[in-house]
């Protein structure tokens, strides 16, 4: 791959980059979920490696998270637009050089970003808990160049219209430019207190609802009408999907901020904003649900439907989560409590990474023309990754309840701790699952390059994965 | 793009705009793939609806808006009274000053028994806040513009700006901070996206598939 980094554009073969940056985004998948089942271990056992400040939990804590966010969530993405957008136009990648060196940069500056990270270097923010400098590195070499090269394939489209999923791709990465540069106003001006913390969530809650969130459901509005054959159900649905997104997700920073002095008008506007996110989510749910209309078998028989459309089950969990738990009535009760831990994974472990996952499956397929290695262990993936996160989810979520009644009644803080070592295991274990998947879904991903069967021309991967 | 307002329901594009999306929406293979122009469905539009309404019923200020500085004025007044002061025990003490506020006028037009009753108080709280408290009194603030959090009294409720005699323009009711502002919001968004939707070809037509396109989107891999 590397090879092609100084080679002419026209040299470079179709599909390269989104191969780099699949290849890249499961290897952090594999990292991001191995200090996640690390950091779990730490907090099960607590016994277990101390004595050592760069394997403390606080150390890496914030590694775990930037590298699964930063790591393979967003490079997943990356490697979705790399090969839907053009496939969307009838067209070629505005440029595949522009697309290597994109994903060069992003594996030198993230593995530069979680070491300075993990010696300790570190805002203290959390979910911008990267340094100013490596704000801006984010900022100029990951996101403007991806955002460039979206947007060039978007105008040099060979079609009048434009799909769907090619306006959240070109609009997520102009959002996500904005949510960097102002986000992190903080680190930039030196900006604290109140504000601070405002735009400390606004950064937060915008990363999700700006960039994974529309980018996560314009894969759905991808895979699934492609795989399953069958028109996508409503354009005019996604008309409301799109700008509901954009409208209520944009609004809601200061619910992460209920207990906050903030101004109330300002908490309860973001709390209306907040319940109203399930808008979008109505009509990302029922446009795709609808589309799967006839097709249903496919959600047992194809892998990628399978994982796709179990994301989606799982955005309905989370979008009532998401809509009420930023309320007053019940942030008092899980706020600070293992229930939101338990939320994020819902979104990025389940909900974002399931949809990702059959992205990167039949993309990579797709462009190296070669059929999944083995079947069979892209079905254990599914089972190990399923297992493994509800395992977590129901157990934090449990947790996080005994945490909020302990706040509420005032129970000794070391009563909870307690309590709570049970569900810390089935955490651990939980997360170990999906690492354990993950081991196993990049060996078969890396023996699909090497010996995979190969496609005839005009056949799709999913149409053989039966056939022998 | 001039939109039509004779069959605004139907559509706001005219016959020949109309033809011509049809034509587009039928012909065009974007990567392969294909779209319905199906509506949204009914129950969908009535679980949207409930959404609205719910997300006003269920953020109602009622539910845990922050004590504001001005709801515990009178109780600060309250302890400097000598019947207040003669008592020993805290506990009884406090719950003289509660009874003795309970349905009294406020200086505000709002009541606050309500808001007192879902922030109660201690002696030993009262205690760390009075002097803040009367520190504010004494320079003549809205005390609703400040926020008790914990043991500090802060200013973190901007209640609108002052005309030149020193009343406020327009200060919001308890019951009405942040509403009015999401009301004009929600109007837009839904007045636009209505707009846009409406823009399209109606719902009643629907494009026929019958080219080919499954392929065409890996052409060019």
């Amino acid at each position: 791959m590397l090879k092609y980094l100084f080679a002419k554009n026209e040299d470079i073969p179709a599909g390269s980059s989104a191969l780099f940056f699949g290849f890249s985004a499961i290897v952090w998948f594999v990292i991001g979920t191995g200090l996640g089942s690390f950091n779990a271990a730490k907090l099960a056992f607590p016994d277990f490696v101390t004595g050592n400040e760069f394997f403390a939990f606080g150390h890496m804590r914030q590694v775990h998270v930037m590298a699964v966010i930063f790591g393979w969530i967003s490079l997943a993405f990356a490697m979705a637009m790399m090969y839907i957008t053009p496939a969307l136009g009838n067209t070629k990648l505005w440029s595949e050089k522009l697309g290597l060196w994109n994903c060069m940069l992003w594996n030198v500056g993230l593995t530069l970003a979680l070491t300075l990270l993990w010696a300790g270097v570190s805002s203290g923010r959390e979910y911008s808990d990267f340094p100013w400098p490596i704000d801006l590195y984010i900022a100029f070499c990951i996101f403007i160049p991806l955002g460039v090269n979206v947007w060039m394939t978007v105008i040099n489209r060979r079609t009048q219209g434009i799909y769907t999923t090619n306006w959240f791709f070109a609009a997520a990465t102009f959002l996500v430019i904005i949510v960097f540069l102002v986000g992190n106003a903080p680190e930039f001006f030196h900006l604290t207190g109140l504000t601070e913390a405002y735009l400390t969530w606004w950064f937060a809650h915008n990363v999700l609802g700006l960039w994974i969130t529309p980018v996560a459901a314009a894969i759905a509005y991808y895979t699934i009408p492609k795989i399953t054959g069958n028109p996508l159900y409503s354009h005019r649905i996604g008309h409301l999907h799109f700008w509901s997104i954009v409208v209520f997700y944009s609004t809601p920073a200061a619910h992460h901020l209920m207990s906050a002095p903030l101004p109330e008008w300002l908490k309860s506007f973001a709390s209306v904003e907040g319940v109203l996110i399930l808008v979008p989510a109505i009509a990302f749910v029922s446009n795709i649900l609808l589309t799967m209309q006839g097709k249903w078998h496919m959600f047992v028989e194809n892998l990628e439907t399978r994982f796709t459309i179990t994301g989606i089950l799982m955005a309905i969990p989370l979008n009532m989560q998401g809509g009420f738990q930023q309320t007053r009535a019940i942030n008092w009760y899980v706020h600070a409590t293992g229930w939101m831990v338990a939320h994020a994974h819902l979104a990025l472990l389940g909900f974002s990474t399931f949809l990702e996952v059959a992205a990167v499956y039949f993309g990579m397929q797709t462009i190296l023309k070669r059929k999944l290695y083995s079947l069979a262990l892209g079905n254990i993936h599914f089972w190990l990754l399923l297992i493994g996160f509800t395992t977590y989810w129901v157990s934090m979520t449990i947790a996080g309840l005994i945490q909020g009644a302990g706040k509420i009644y005032e129970v000794p803080y070391i009563d909870v701790v307690i309590v709570e070592h049970p569900y810390m295991i089935a955490r651990w274990l939980g997360g170990t699952m999906v690492f354990t998947g993950n081991v196993l879904w990049l060996y078969n991903m890396w023996m699909t390059a090497r010996e995979g069967t190969v496609i005839p021309e005009g056949r799709m991967a999913h149409e053989l994965a039966y056939e022998r | 793009m001039a939109m039509k307002f004779d069959r605004p329901l139907y559509s706001l594009s005219s016959k020949a705009e109309n033809d011509n999306a049809k034509a587009l929406w039928e012909a065009e293979s974007l990567g392969g793939m294909t779209e319905d122009n199906n509506r949204t469905p009914v129950p969908v539009v009535l679980l949207v609806i409930l959404t609205v309404i719910t997300a006003f019923l269920m953020t109602f200020p009622l539910w845990g808006q922050r004590p504001t500085a001005a709801i515990y004025a009178e109780y600060v007044k309250s302890m400097n009274s000598p019947e207040i002061m003669a008592m020993t025990d805290d506990t009884a003490a406090m719950a003289k000053i509660v009874q003795m506020n309970l349905g009294k006028q406020q200086p505000s037009k709002w009541n606050y028994d309500g808001l007192r009753e879902r922030h109660p108080v201690t002696m030993d709280d009262m205690r760390m806040i009075k002097r803040q408290i009367e520190a504010l009194m004494a320079k003549g603030v809205d005390l609703e513009d400040y926020t008790v959090v914990g043991n500090k009294v802060v200013f973190a409720n901007f209640e609108g700006n002052f005309r030149a005699d020193g009343t406020r323009e327009r200060k919001q009711p308890w019951w009405d901070k942040g509403y009015t502002i999401d009301i004009f919001y929600l109007t837009a968004f839904f007045l636009g996206v209505t707009i846009v939707v409406k823009c399209l070809p109606s719902y009643k037509w629907q494009p026929k598939h019958n080219h080919d396109h499954s392929y065409e989107s890996d052409h060019h891999l």
